[in-house]
């Protein structure tokens, strides 16, 4: 067991490995290395550690920002591919954050810094009835083949355009798979984004949508599809 | 006029006024004077590449200690037969500022960075948020408060409470793997 210093301050050496402001601190670590193995072991891991940065810099991390919309708190998550997550369902950031840990094991998920600027921007244009399309890319890896396939087709559709589940299952060369694509979009992970809801049924009513139809409602009528709207009387929640 | 051979002036001219004060301070930390003249040495050579803007002495000097700091504690992972984590040297080459050195870093190979990751994504999530944004993002801690929607205080304590965890980790796996 190897004695420790009565000076062994593992934050200074932490503080040199961060660059934390301390003009002085390789000197003070040279002299606490000179005086004490501990202190000098321990440099030697934080520097190794280190030297890490730079691959957790490139390498996989899944960014997460929180940001206010007429839906409520709305947070969304992307890899270095794309856009993975959205949601606005009132689940506090524990609940947002375990989720995508769940989805990707072994990768740092994290606060972002500045990626996220465009999601929140275009979103919030969108809300304003600024914008009609979404300049983004989307990151599906990881969700099945035929989830991709039902997401792939319903991004194609425009701002504005509707067309039945029925109709998504044809495009995808599986059509008889009409209640499996409901289920499909029912967990799009980006729900806006990929515009799951411009997917109604045959009968031109609604059809479901993940986290209540209101909010289906509400984004149809800001692409003007009243039409829709109509037949189901009032609109239960008007956008602020 | 700047001229070729300037920039060898200059680096003659830190060697002379800084190189007893860091052969020592190497020294100190090797607790070998013959390897850590070694290692002032190599030091001009990477001073010259580098290039570090002529700026004020007390830059200069701050730059150097830094390198030398760096490639004082290589030498000991070297010495504890650590080296096969380290696969580059590039940060004393890389930049062409003083600023960019600070940020500047050398590489781990994957397989061990791979492990540094899993033990930041197992960090509690405000550790592993600070940690992020101050040790790969490099964001001031005031930024880093504000993203996090705490204190600078707050956010600096989960700062160091992440970074010892994670050097503890790593720790934990040297002894029970050896170098990986």
């Amino acid at each position: 067991m190897m004695r420790r210093c009565t000076t062994c301050h593992e934050e200074d050496v932490i503080a040199w490995v961060l660059d934390d402001p301390d003009a002085d601190a390789a000197r003070k670590l040279a002299e606490r290395m000179a005086a004490c193995p501990v202190c000098r072991e321990r440099a030697v891991e934080y520097r190794i550690l280190h030297l890490s940065a730079e691959n957790l810099r490139d390498g996989r991390v899944i960014r997460w920002r929180r940001f206010g919309s007429p839906f409520g708190a709305m947070r969304v998550a992307a890899s270095t591919g794309g856009l993975v997550a959205l949601s606005w369902q009132d689940e506090g950031d524990d609940a947002f954050v375990a989720g995508l840990e769940h989805r990707y094991p072994s990768t740092p998920v994290v606060r972002d810094t500045d990626r996220l600027d465009p999601a929140e921007e275009q979103l919030t244009e969108y809300f304003g009835r600024l914008r009609a399309r979404f300049d983004l890319f989307v990151d599906l890896a990881g969700l099945g083949d035929f989830q991709q396939a039902v997401l792939d087709a319903a991004s194609g559709l425009e701002f504005g355009e509707t067309v039945t589940y029925t109709e998504i299952a044809r495009r995808i060369g599986r059509p008889k798979a009409s209640r499996a694509v409901g289920n499909a979009l029912g967990r799009n992970p980006i729900p806006i984004i990929v515009p799951c809801h411009r997917v109604v049924r045959t009968d031109r009513t609604l059809g479901g949508y993940t986290g209540g139809l209101r909010y289906k409602r509400a984004l149809l009528d800001i692409e003007g599809r009243t039409d829709l709207l109509r037949s189901h009387g009032q609109t239960e929640m008007p956008l602020a | 006029m700047t001229t070729a051979a300037e920039p060898e002036r200059r680096v003659k001219d830190w060697s002379e006024r800084y190189g007893p004060e860091l052969r020592r301070h190497v020294a100190a930390m090797l607790g070998d004077a013959e390897e850590a003249g070694d290692i002032v040495q190599d030091l001009w050579v990477a001073a010259l590449r580098a290039r570090p803007e002529a700026g004020d002495a007390v830059n200069i000097r701050a730059w150097l200690y830094r390198v030398a700091t760096r490639r004082a504690l290589d030498h000991l992972a070297t010495r504890r037969r650590r080296s096969a984590l380290l696969v580059a040297h590039a940060d004393e080459v890389r930049p062409a500022s003083l600023a960019a050195t600070d940020a500047a870093g050398g590489r781990l190979s994957e397989a061990a960075a791979a492990r540094v990751r899993k033990g930041v994504a197992a960090l509690p999530r405000r550790q592993r948020d600070a940690v992020w944004l101050r040790w790969i993002e490099r964001l001031d801690y005031a930024t880093i408060a504000r993203r996090m929607e705490a204190s600078p205080e707050a956010a600096r304590a989960n700062v160091y409470q992440g970074m010892k965890k994670l050097r503890r980790d790593l720790a934990e796996v040297w002894r029970e793997e050896g170098p990986i």
